[in-house]
């Protein structure tokens, strides 16, 4: 069930915790037994399962891919000019099996929080967005309530694959194909927020992860995508030794991403922290911005904006190194709210 | 109403209770220690939504860091760079309130979640429980100071029954000195009980010791400075900024016996000063108050009774070791009945006589006999008295004895017997007045907790303990209320408190405190006190108007204290005071033909007569004396003798 915090349908028998929906469905699915104590899965580990790959990137800025320096290093932070930022999280569990089959609960949610007067709060636009479901592989279950089946917040997990091949009975298998769902719900309420924001306000929002979801994100001067994760890297052969060695404060030069079946857009890679002694990726992070804000400047000047964004630390976030506070603000925001 | 401020939060960790709870505010809430909120809860309890009032107790400021290293890290480690960033870390105000009241009182349970708000006027009255005592009917508050806190300005009520008896009653004030707290306080009180002071209750009257300097010495003069605001405080709490109307003040004389020891000494203000002297028989009552438990051994004891009761005020004939016949009357005639007795037992050779062996009335004769001297001024050998007006006190007025520049013993002796007449008077009703304050500051002195037991804090003890039921009420204050005898503070039923040292709140008795309410008593301002009542639950900080009346440092340069003055220029001050019409001349002229000791007894009678025509008065007592020729005054030449007395009309 979609929601917003503060809305409340009087009627709703919907669980609204984990422990709700395993009671819930253990009426409704015959020869189910309830599973205790499972730890919520870490969308971390399950963001990014493509194998990393090395990718040549396809310039669009000056003739070869060169380091070129956005910001001092040694100079004081600059200013931002985001006024927002849209995170998402999830939560998946499994909470019932049957016969071996994963009963999958899941909260999806995403959120916009703003800045006023160097405070965050949530956006008024539009409220934050909690979405509850279960995720089960109709094809493995026998005995679901008939009624159960076509209701919207229940997703088949085991529809056939563009080859037409269902997924395995293996349980990671089906838990990998609840979890890919998820992440596609959530992706979803992300992109109803972003395509809000950008619809709406007329200053630019900081977005945790790609925008090339969405046509009109993409397509936006206001939305900016950082991505933290790098299981695709953009950088091959010499390109790949530059982006590696990127030192604080420095940024590449701009190339085209344009991933299957998604939108087009501009996109650098940016070192927003000294990386001297540690691991490669560290303060790396790649900015997606739409395509045509491409020049020089525009692209220097959200790196400055990205960089001015790391203090406060994101600490104690693990990807801290990455992570803008008002990023790590909007996740214990929706944390706290669903 | 205004929308809420705060909302109640609990953990496992942190769990409401019963009689506290948790909540926070937005960052610019105008919420701190001692904040009177108001909580609506959301879930009805038998029917009703549940409202509980508290007070702020304690408050916690902390953000979304987990290390203070996380934030050196951010800024490189240079505290400026903080003021580049574009964000502010996520911060909460989290405050906990202790419960004042909870409606329904029953069941009583831990606060329910909710909403918190600020409380309004109404509020304070209720969550203090000020509505069982302002409703129709009862109508018994007494003003003590001013609630603030954002909008609401709430004058705080204590309770006549609870403050002046006969439920509860005394007060006592703790706060630092040279803070304004204490003198200033019991000044304002005084105005706020005079004022409102229900006429049910009948009259009320005080009687104020000063103690120390010149802080009660000018209550009958307006003040020299009283701010708007101290203006709007009085309108507010409908006291008129005004001095006390009826003041009087008591002094004994100086050793030399003609000027009064008191700071207030300007002839400006000695109108309504009168002098405080005292006789055998005033203070044989008391010889306990004098003597120290070596000299009051049942051997003395039992002679001191029988002088008290078979030689004072008594003709004792000629008998036995006794020459003559005694009528002792005076510190004089009982030193001669002294000597008489001594020197017949020294002729007839005997040791005892009526049981009363001779080293016991030598001894008690050197005891009593230097009375009088270790209390000069106060007590007379002549047997002068001058009082305070036991029997005719009358209603809402002040009398003030000023004991500050006396020795300890007398000011021991001036204590005893003032507040044992005070007693004995309200117990027959008598007094004038059906109630009376008396106030006494300096307790760490007067009833410490930690020294040998004395007569004047057995006394307090009295008062604190039963003076309820006569009406007669203290109110004490002191520096350290650690250090009085608990049974006076802890019979106090209302207790203030100013600006504490933080030595004193790192006594136990303050440990009921939370460690941010003591930290505000550490930092109160001038005109803000904590006050406990029985009727609150919790300690409340209020504000309380500047007194009206002229403070010590001011009226002693105002008015400053005259210069050691002759006997001539005394006489003249003093005999002025009852016709204005006198000259320094006539005073003069007369003066200077009589010895100091009769002028002296002249001027103590006339003051004490008061007389339509002072001079005459006061020749009249000098007229049984031809005066002699001084012997140590240079004079030019031989003044002829004038036949005495001249005009008197007394011989008429």
């Amino acid at each position: 069930m979609t929601s917003t915090p503060g809305h409340s349908d009087p009627g709703n028998d919907w669980p609204g915790s984990p422990h709700e929906a395993a009671r819930f469905i253990l009426d409704k699915l015959p020869g189910c037994s309830a599973v205790e104590g499972t730890p919520p899965t870490d969308e971390r580990f399950h963001h990014g399962d493509d194998a990393p790959v090395l990718v040549p990137p396809e310039i669009i800025e000056g003739a070869g891919f060169t380091a070129i320096r956005a910001a001092d290093p040694h100079a004081v932070r600059g200013v931002s000019g985001f006024a927002g930022f849209l995170d998402g999280t999830q939560d998946v569990r499994v909470v019932n099996q049957v016969h071996g089959i994963p009963i999958v609960w899941a909260t999806v949610s995403a959120a916009i929080r703003v800045r006023v007067n160097r405070r965050l709060m949530a956006w008024s636009g539009s409220p934050p967005i909690v979405s509850r479901r279960y995720y089960i592989p109709f094809r493995y279950v026998d005995g679901l309530a008939g009624d159960l089946e076509a209701h919207p917040q229940i997703v088949d997990t085991a529809r056939l694959d563009s080859s037409g091949n269902p997924p395995s009975r293996h349980p990671a298998a089906l838990m990998e194909a609840a979890i890919t769902r998820v992440q596609q719900d959530r992706e979803a309420v992300e992109i109803r927020l972003a395509e809000a924001w950008c619809a709406m306000e007329s200053r630019a929002i900081y977005v945790d992860g790609s925008i090339t979801g969405s046509a009109v994100t993409a397509s936006s001067p206001l939305a900016i995508g950082v991505v933290k994760s790098h299981r695709r890297l953009y950088a091959d052969g010499d390109a790949f030794r530059m982006v590696v060695g990127l030192g604080a404060g420095e940024r590449s030069s701009v190339f085209r991403v344009a991933p299957r079946g998604r939108s087009a857009v501009a996109s650098w890679y940016l070192r927003v922290r000294p990386a001297a002694g540690r691991d490669v990726l560290f303060g790396l992070v790649r900015v997606e911005a739409a395509l045509g804000d491409n020049s020089t400047e525009r692209a220097s000047e959200i790196s400055r904006w990205i960089i001015a964004e790391g203090a406060p630390l994101a600490l104690p976030d693990g990807r801290w190194d990455k992570m803008a506070y008002g990023i790590r603000d909007t996740e214990e925001f929706l944390r706290a709210i669903s | 109403m205004s929308g809420p401020l705060g909302r109640v939060v609990a953990t496992e960790r942190k769990p409401n209770t019963p009689h506290e709870f948790h909540f926070w505010t937005s960052l610019d809430c105008p919420v701190g220690i001692g904040t009177i909120v108001r909580v609506d809860g959301t879930h009805p309890v038998d029917g009703r939504i549940p409202r509980i009032y508290g007070i702020v107790v304690e408050g916690f400021s902390y953000t979304d860091l987990q290390s203070p290293m996380h934030d050196v890290l951010g800024h490189d480690g240079v505290p400026s760079n903080a003021g580049f960033a574009a964000t502010d870390r996520a911060e909460i105000r989290l405050y906990t309130a202790a419960v004042l009241r909870q409606i329904p009182e029953e069941p009583l349970q831990p606060v329910p979640m909710g909403e918190v708000f600020l409380a309004a006027e109404e509020d304070v009255a209720t969550g203090l429980r000020m509505d069982a005592y302002l409703r129709e009917g009862a109508n018994t508050g007494i003003p003590i100071g001013v609630y603030r806190a954002g909008a609401t300005d709430s004058v705080i009520w204590l309770d006549a029954d609870f403050l002046l008896g006969p439920e509860a009653a005394h007060l006592n004030i703790s706060g630092m000195s040279g803070l304004a707290t204490k003198t200033s306080a019991v000044e304002w009180l005084l105005s706020s009980v005079f004022t409102h002071f229900p006429e049910s209750k009948g009259s009320i009257a005080a009687v104020c010791f000063n103690v120390k300097g010149p802080d009660l010495c000018y209550l009958d003069q307006p003040a020299s400075r009283l701010e708007d605001s101290d203006r709007a405080l009085y309108e507010k709490m409908g006291v008129k900024p005004a001095p006390f109307e009826k003041v009087r003040y008591f002094a004994p004389y100086t050793a030399k016996g003609f000027t009064l020891n008191t700071l207030r000494s300007n002839e400006a203000l000695m109108h309504n000063v009168t002098p405080l002297t005292w006789g055998l028989r005033e203070v044989l009552q008391y010889a306990e108050v004098l003597l120290n438990k070596d000299d009051l051994d049942a051997k003395a004891d039992a002679l001191i009774d029988f002088v008290g009761e078979r030689v004072v005020n008594r003709t004792m004939e000629k008998e036995g070791p006794l020459s003559r016949d005694h009528t002792v009357e005076t510190f004089a005639d009982l030193e001669g009945w002294f000597r008489d007795l001594l020197q017949g037992m020294e002729r007839a050779n005997t040791d005892s006589w009526r049981t009363h062996h001779i080293a016991t009335i030598r001894k008690v004769r050197n005891r009593l006999s230097n009375i009088s001297t270790r209390c000069a001024g106060l007590v007379t050998d002549t047997g002068n008295v001058s009082d305070l007006p036991f029997g005719s006190f009358e209603d809402r007025a002040v009398y003030v004895v000023d004991v500050a520049s006396l020795e300890e013993d007398a000011q021991d002796l001036i204590f005893a017997r003032v507040v044992s007449r005070l007693r004995e008077h309200l117990e027959r009703r008598d007094l004038g007045v059906n109630n009376l304050i008396v106030f006494v500051d300096e307790l760490n002195k007067y009833a410490p907790n930690d020294a040998q037991d004395t007569y004047v804090r057995k006394m307090l003890l009295d008062i604190a303990e039963r003076g309820r039921y006569l009406g007669l009420v203290l109110f004490s204050a002191q520096q350290f209320r650690s250090q009085v005898h608990r049974r006076i503070v802890g019979n106090s039923g209302t207790a203030l408190y100013g600006r504490m040292d933080a030595d004193e709140l790192a006594t136990p008795g303050y440990s009921i405190l939370s460690p941010a309410t003591r930290t505000k008593l550490a930092t109160l301002e001038k005109g803000q006190l904590m006050v406990r009542h029985p009727y609150f639950t919790q300690p409340i900080f209020v504000r309380f108007p500047r007194p009206a009346v002229l403070s010590g440092r001011d009226g002693a340069e105002r008015f400053p204290q005259v210069a050691d003055v002759s006997i001539e220029a005394a006489i003249y001050r003093s005999l002025r005071q009852l016709d204005p019409h006198l000259t320094m001349a006539s005073v003069q002229a007369l003066a200077g033909r009589y010895e100091e000791d009769e002028l002296i007894k002249a001027l103590h009678a006339t003051k004490l007569a008061r007389p339509q025509n002072p001079l005459a008065f006061f020749r009249s007592r000098l007229s049984s004396i031809i005066p002699a020729e001084k012997g140590n005054r240079a004079r030019a030449g031989a003044i002829p003798l004038r036949p005495l007395p001249i005009e008197d009309p007394y011989e008429s």
